[in-house]
Parts: structure tokens; sequence; C-alpha cells
């Protein structure tokens, strides 16, 4: 039968709208370069067996080429789309058939025709998809001219349409595979564990994820009821009667627990202890969906179990930290215009505010009823404006508690705004009601210092570790003029007008006894005056340096003590000495010449009876004048006006006068004076001064050696100076007067001095004279060993030393 | 050589005045004149004629310096030693007697069983 497209060749354009969608359709069916498959080569096989044909294929046609999906009888898998007569065949809707190719012009000069399998007979049937495309064919070929018979037409038409079906199922069970790949790939990642059940609730699939939580592997599952394996006894029936109450409806302790809410419209998640296959329990939370096919059958249920043991432990972390909190911990949930609420808050809010966390699990009104009157309207006060700001909140309120009294609380929190406008707070309240005491009880003892302060005669000023000062008592500010000021140390002594004790020499900032004290020294006695407040204010100050209790430096203290008064009655004092020791001085030099005259026998023999007495007045009469000689000397050193004449003089000759000059008085007390080294060196002294210590040393050393003894006079150099000792064998001096040894009235034992007949003013003196000459005095002593007192002066000139 | 004799004591004070001249008259074996102030000591002296003036310096409304420089004008003080017996005196002070002719400062209070010998030893010095 001719084709009614009696045509040459058609050249098919793929460009054609109708062409691409044929295209489409084919690709859709994903079957081109797909394996050999048995099921199709059956139809060729029947095809070319019923069409007594030796080749049969199933040729699908694409934009270039048809390709066999089966062949009887052909060795090659595709050829050309140009030379193919299957290019015809689907260009109609019926059986196409060529009964001899070389007669036919379209095909004679074909290839396939000419050459390769010499086709000579061609009939192919459309294979046509449901949506209308003719996506190949399924032909028998022969190498001679014929034509099939009727039936074997309609049986060709018939098997092409049963392949079209084929390709149908083909396409399905590609699309089944896919799909249930997916859905296993789904359960197999889901992170929940996803048990499925038939409708009656035996288990036929679980995921991994359910293995792994559950501790049963699918197999262990599969095929057993899903409450009897997994669920406790106990939890199913309490389950059971409280839904029976809420549906009215009467529900067995089985897998109708689960899935009764469902029927009912209601899709709820419920919590479970599903037991695990090592005997423990697994906390979960449970979610039940039916599955329907599309008949709206169904088919069974997803039964999803969130893992929430994790959840549980972070839960119980929480409540062991919070239950460690002194206090209570919180989540506060803030809304400005609705309900704040605390979404959590610790079992201690009922140490802090006396309620338990389910009172306030849907307001916070409770805990404002629960803070003092007074203290509320601050407290939202400031709610609200850390929430404005979302700065950290510090509120410290008190809070009247049921159990409790009246506590004091501090609260801190974090506040974080939300998407939604509210503010989420984390934070914590503690009970401070003691801490809030001692702070009270710290402030009354500053208080009381304060005012101990205030009350103090003396100044008391005080600096911190950089020099800043921090605190001038009222006597110190009246005394400065000024209060405290910021400033450094160098300048103070502008400031505050201090000066040395003369009151004419500013101190210099490393002569101020604060500043000294903040270098680490301990000042004591320093004296100074200050000129602010008008007439010149005499102070003693003694400084130290404080530190806190882990030795890190605080500052230093200065306190200062007026001594204005004392120097003035001092002077009065001296004024009051120097002038009686004036007028004792005249009428003495009488009494002591007179009876020095009498005693001689100068104006007549005195009579034996009355000799010792007057040698007695005249003993008694030199030593007081020698007092008022001294205390004399010491009222000029005190008011400068003791005038030296200083000489550069050899050291030596001064050593030998000293000697001879003493010696008799040595020898009134058994004791022997010696001269030892004595280096030639120049001294710059006042010779009737120097003479003066060197007597006060030698007539000490003297009267304190026991008779027989000698008493040592040497120099030796040291350091550039020249120091002359005088060493005795007495008994040496005792460890407590050694302080005292050179101040005024001085003597180690009073009923010594009489005994030793001293002033107690020559060492005192000796150290002002010797330190006005630019030399220093000093001692050594041990206990039981004698004493060695010793000056030391500079020496002048060694060019000029003395032969 | 000229012995030592005649000694011109100026000294205000009577009591120290008369255990000074006991002091020289019986130990030194001189004659001494004691005069209370300066005035009468420069009324005095021609009469006198001493071999040496003994004087202190604070003396009423005369002082010894001014004592001593009027003296120099009534006596040639060259061959009248002047001897001062005071307590410390201030250095300029000394300087000015040293111009004055002035040999010798003693100073007070004395030792009056050493004095006659000091002055005898000045003397000595001076003429010897």
């Amino acid at each position: 039968m001719e084709s009614p497209q009696a045509s040459p060749a058609p050249t098919p354009s793929t460009t054609q709208p109708r062409e691409l969608s044929r295209l489409a359709a084919l690709l859709r069916y994903e079957i081109l370069d797909t394996p050999e498959d048995s099921a199709f080569d059956d139809f060729t096989q029947l095809a070319a067996q019923l069409c007594d044909a030796p080749i049969a294929l199933i040729s699908l046609v694409d934009d270039r080429r048809q390709w066999f999906k089966s062949r009887v009888g052909l060795d090659v898998s595709e050829t050309p789309r140009e030379i193919s007569f299957c290019t015809h065949t689907i260009l109609g809707e019926e059986i196409f058939e060529v009964e001899d190719a070389l007669q036919d012009p379209r095909f004679r000069d074909n290839p396939l025709v000419v050459d390769g399998p010499q086709i000579r007979f061609y009939a192919g049937t459309p294979l046509t998809s449901p949506d209308g495309y003719n996506l190949g064919t399924l032909c028998v070929i022969d190498r001679q001219p014929r034509r099939l018979n009727p039936e074997q037409r309609a049986i060709l038409e018939r098997l092409g349409r049963q392949v079209i079906r084929l390709f149908e199922q083909h396409l399905l069970a590609h699309r089944h595979a896919e799909q249930a790949a997916l859905q296993q790939a789904i359960l197999d990642s889901a992170s929940s564990a996803v048990l499925v059940t038939r409708s009656d609730g035996v288990v036929t699939s679980v995921n991994p994820t359910a293995e792994r939580l559950l501790g049963y592997s699918e197999q262990a599952l599969r095929g057993h009821p899903l409450t009897a394996a997994l669920f406790r006894p106990e939890d199913l029936q309490r389950r059971a009667a409280l839904l029976t109450s809420e549906l009215q409806l009467p529900i067995e302790p089985g897998f109708g627990v689960l899935t009764a809410p469902l029927h009912r419209g209601r899709r709820e998640m419920s919590q479970w202890r599903l037991r695990h296959r090592n005997g423990s329990t697994v906390p979960v939370l449970l979610g039940v969906t039916a599955i329907h096919d599309e008949q709206e059958q169904l088919r069974g249920y997803l039964v999803n179990a969130y893992d929430l043991a994790y959840q549980e432990q972070l839960q119980l972390r929480l409540q062991q930290i919070a239950a460690q909190v002194p206090g209570m911990l919180f989540q506060f949930h803030w809304q400005a215009d609705g309900p704040s609420c605390f979404p959590y808050v610790s079992e201690g809010v009922e140490q802090v505010y006396g309620l338990s966390p389910a009172q306030l699990a849907s307001s916070f009104a409770p805990i404002v009823a629960r803070v003092h009157g007074g203290d509320r309207s601050a407290l939202l006060t400031s709610i609200r404006r850390a929430a404005s700001e979302l700065a950290p909140w510090h509120s410290e309120h008190r809070v009247e508690h049921p159990r409790k009294g009246l506590l004091w609380v501090e609260a801190r929190a974090t506040p974080l705004r939300q998407v939604d406008g509210s503010v989420l707070w984390h934070g914590f309240v503690s009970d401070i009601t003691a801490r809030k005491a001692e702070q009270l009880e710290l402030d009354k003892q500053q208080e009381m210092n304060r005012r101990l302060l205030e009350a103090l005669s003396e100044a008391v000023i005080a600096c911190d570790a950089e020099g800043n000062l921090t605190l001038f008592n009222e006597k110190a500010k009246q005394w400065h003029g000024a209060d405290a000021e910021p400033g450094s140390p160098d300048e103070w002594a502008a400031r505050y007008q201090l000066y040395r004790a003369d009151g004419v020499t500013r101190l210099q900032p490393d002569e101020i006894p604060l500043r000294r004290a903040l270098g680490g020294e301990h000042v004591v006695d320093h004296e100074m005056v200050l000129l602010s407040g008008g007439a010149p204010r005499h102070v003693l100050s003694n400084a130290d340096p404080l530190y806190t209790s882990d030795g890190r430096p605080l500052g230093a203290v200065a306190v200062l003590h007026d001594i204005t008064e004392r120097k003035r009655i001092e002077q009065l004092q001296r004024e009051f000495i120097s002038t009686v020791s004036h007028e004792l001085r005249t009428p003495l030099t009488s009494i002591s010449g007179a009876l020095a005259l009498i005693c001689s026998n100068v104006t007549g023999e005195v009579p034996e009876q009355m000799r010792e007495l007057l040698q007695i007045a005249q003993q008694n009469s030199l030593r007081l004048s020698a007092l008022i000689d001294d205390l004399l000397d010491m009222d000029k050193l005190h008011a400068g006006k003791m005038r030296f004449e200083l000489l550069e003089q050899p050291l030596r000759p001064q050593l030998e006068t000293a000697l001879q000059s003493n010696r008799s008085y040595a020898e009134r007390h058994g004791v022997q004076l010696q001269l030892g080294e004595c280096p030639q060196v120049q001294v710059r002294v006042d010779a009737m001064r120097l003479q003066q210590v060197l007597s006060n040393l030698l007539s000490n050393a003297a009267k304190f050696s026991p008779p027989g003894e000698h008493v040592e006079l040497s120099a030796r150099l040291r350091d550039g100076q020249v120091r002359v000792s005088v060493r005795d064998r007495g008994p040496g001096i005792s460890t407590d007067f050694r302080e005292r040894v050179f101040q005024k009235f001085a003597q180690a034992d009073s009923s010594d001095s009489r005994q030793q007949g001293g002033t107690g003013l020559g060492l005192a003196i000796s150290k002002e004279l010797m330190e006005r000459m630019g030399g220093r005095i000093g001692f050594e002593s041990e206990l039981g060993h004698g004493a060695c007192f010793w000056f030391e002066l500079p020496i002048a000139d060694q060019a000029k030393e003395s032969p | 050589m000229k012995q030592l004799k005649r000694i011109l004591h100026v000294e205000d004070v009577p009591s120290i005045q008369v255990v000074t001249r006991i002091a020289l008259e019986k130990l030194g074996g001189f004659e001494v004149l004691s005069c209370q102030s300066g005035q009468a000591a420069l009324e005095q002296v021609r009469d006198f004629a001493p071999d040496l003036i003994l004087l202190d310096v604070m003396l009423p409304n005369m002082d010894g310096i001014e004592l001593v420089r009027q003296l120099g004008q009534l006596l040639d003080l060259q061959q009248t030693p002047v001897v001062f017996l005071t307590g410390h005196l201030q250095p300029e002070r000394s300087q000015e007697l040293r111009q004055l002719g002035v040999r010798q400062v003693l100073s007070k209070p004395f030792d009056p069983l050493q004095l006659a010998a000091q002055l005898q030893q000045i003397w000595e010095a001076e003429h010897g």
C-alpha cells in the first residue's frame, strides 16, 4: 500500500515546533541508549515471526538518527536519519509499506537498499505516545519484494501499540524507582527518628536515626506492633485514660493512643519515653502523620520521634547550675505594651522573692508586688530605660519576703532586642542583705573616721599612689589656707607655702615629708613652716607610705603637729636661760676667783677646819661655772651667734695640746692619756672649739675609765676624712642610752652625773660644734668593753702637710 | 730690763675687781690701780703711769675699745701693753683691737691663780 505522501524523502527540520515537541516527548521516556531489554526483544521476535520477515526493529527517531531499542536480524544499532525508512513512517499515523525499494524512486538509491542489508521490502507502524507523538516505529524488513497480508498488518499495528505501552511502563517504573530512592534518602538523612507503620500499627520501615536512637535495627522492629515494641504499658494506659476523658471516646491503651487525636482532627506533638533496646528509656517528642494513597485510602502512619535527651540534659544542667548560684537565674521577656513574663526562673526565686517559678510563668506582676513600695517605681523605670538603651541593667532594691522579712537584693541582666521588638533579658538576682548591712556598717565607720579626723588637733593629709592629694582634714585646710587640689607634688611647696624650719627657704619637692613618704620613706618629726596662714606656723611632720594588704602602694599620709606655741615657749626658755646665765656668770666668776685665791693661801694660811669646806665651795663653784659656760655656748649655737674662726692648721699639735690640758684632770681620776698614731694632715677648724670638743671627749673618757687604765687619743685617714678617736676602757654605753647620747642633759644615770660631775651638755655641744665645722661625731661601744667616741673632719689640703 | 710693776685695771664689777686686784697683788706682787669706769681710768692714767693696762671690753658708758682709743691719745701704747680680759670676742672686733695695739686677749672667766703669771709672760714677750 502506497503511502499517502508519495513524495520524495522528506527532510524533517528540528526547527519545526511540532518536531521539537516530538523530540521532547521522546526524551521524556528516557529510553534512548538504554541497554537491551528482553521485554522489547519479545516484540521484535514476534513481529519477525508473524510477518515472516528476517529483520524486525523497534526504532526510535531522534534529531539525527534512528536508534534501535530492539532488533532481530540486524547488526547495527543505529543508522543516520536521512537514509531511514522510519523517518517516513513517523510522518503518518498508519503502517508505511514499501513493496520493492528498487522500484521506489524515494529509496532506490538508498545505501540501505543498494548496500548493507540490501532492503527490498519495508513495513513499519508508528509508535505513537498517548499524547500523540510518533516516537519511532515497529518495523519488519525483507530482502525481497513482497507485501503484508491484512492479518500481518493488523498484528504489526497491535504489536506497535503494545510497545508504546511498554514504553509507558518503563517510564513509570523509572519514575517510581526515583521516587523511592528520594524517599529513602530523605528517611535516611532525617535528623529525627522516623518509623513507618501499617494502618494497624505494625512497623514496616525504620530510618537509621531511629535505629541509632532506639538501639534496634530495622529488621528487629519490622513486623512488630509499634506500641508493644517501644512504649511502656503504664505510659500508654495513662495516655489512654487522658484521651478517653478528653475525646469522650473509649481509647484502648495501644496504638490507638497515637492515632486517635489525629482522627479527631488534632495534629499534636506529645512527649513520651520510648524503651531502648538496652533497657533504658529515651525521651522523645512524637508526631504522627497518616499516609493515604491516591484513593484516599489509609495506608499507614509516619511516626516522627525527636530526641529530647540532649534538651533534657541541657535542662538538667541549667537546673544544676542554677541550684549552685546563690540567688535566682532568670530569662525575662519584656514587652513595652504587653504582658511581661519569665520563660525561665530558677528555683532560687523562692529565696529572693518568696515566689515559685510557676507563679511567674505567665506574669511579672507577682515580683513587682514583692518589691518594697519605695523602690518599685525606680525599679520599673530602670527596666524601661535599660530596655530602650539595651544597656546592661543593674538594680538594688528592697524586697518584702513573706518568710524572711525585708531583704536587699541586687539584680543584673543583659537585655537583648528580639525581632518582634520585645526584649529578652538574661540575668540573676541575689540576696545582698548581709553585704548591704556591712556596707552600712562601713559607711558608719567611715563617717566615724571622718569625724575623728575633723576632731583632731593635728592636720592630716593624704595622697594616692600617683601623688594626687585625696584628703585634707579640717585642720589641714585651715593651716594650708586651701583644700586638697589636684596637682603634681612639685607644685605643693608653692601652692601651700611650705618652708624649711628657718621660715625663709621654700621646701624643695624632695624635702616635703608626704612626697618622701610616697617614695617609701618613713619620715619622723620633720620640722617645717607653713606660711599660708599669715603668721608662720611651725609644724612637725610625720609621714608614712600606705600599702594595700597585699603590699601594693596605696599612697601616703602625713600628720602635721603644730609646734608654734612650743617653739615660742622654747624661745622664751632659751632667752630666760641666756639671761640668767649671763647674770649668774659674773658673780660666779667672783666667787670662784675669790675661793681659788683663799684656797691657794694667797691671803694667808687657811685654818685646817675651814679648808675642806672651802674646797667643796670652790669645786662646786667651778662646776656651776662650767654649766653656765655650756648653757651659754648652747644658747649661742641655737641663736646662731657663735662665731667660728676657721683656720687651716695641722691636726697633730691640736691633739697634743688637748692631751696637755686634760692630763692633770685625767690623773686626778688615776687615768693615763696616750697619743696613738696620727697622720700629718691639715684641718680647717676653730682651734678653741676643737679643743672644747677634745676636752669633752677626753674628760668623759677619763671620768668613765676605772683607775689605772689609760685612754688613747688617735687619728687615722678614712675615705678622704680624718677620724679622731678617743678610746676608753670604761663600762661602755648601755643599749637604751645609745640613742640619747648626743641629746641635751642626757646622762646615762642621774646618780652617775653627780658622782662624775658633768653638765649633761658636753656631748650635745660637741656634736653641734663638729657639725658647724663641717664634721660629724659618733661613737662605737660594746657594753663592758669600753667606748670609742670619734669625730671626722674633712682633710683641708694634703699638699700642705707639715713635716 | 724694766720690771712689770704698775698695772692699771679697769673693771666695772666690784667683786671681780677685788678678786683680780688681790690675785695680781698677792701672786704677782704688782701695784694695781682699779678703776670702775673708762672715765675714771682716763682721769687717773697719767698720775699712775702704768706699765701695763688690763681691761674689760664690756664697760658702762664707754666700752673697752673706745677706752683704748682714748688712752692712746694720752700715752704711748707701744710702751704700755694693753691686755683685754673678756669673753669670746667677735673676730672683726679682735681685728680692730690688734690695729689699736692691743697685745693680748685673755678669756674670761679667768683663772685668778694664773692671771699674774700670764701678764708676766706677756710683759716678758714685750720686753725680753
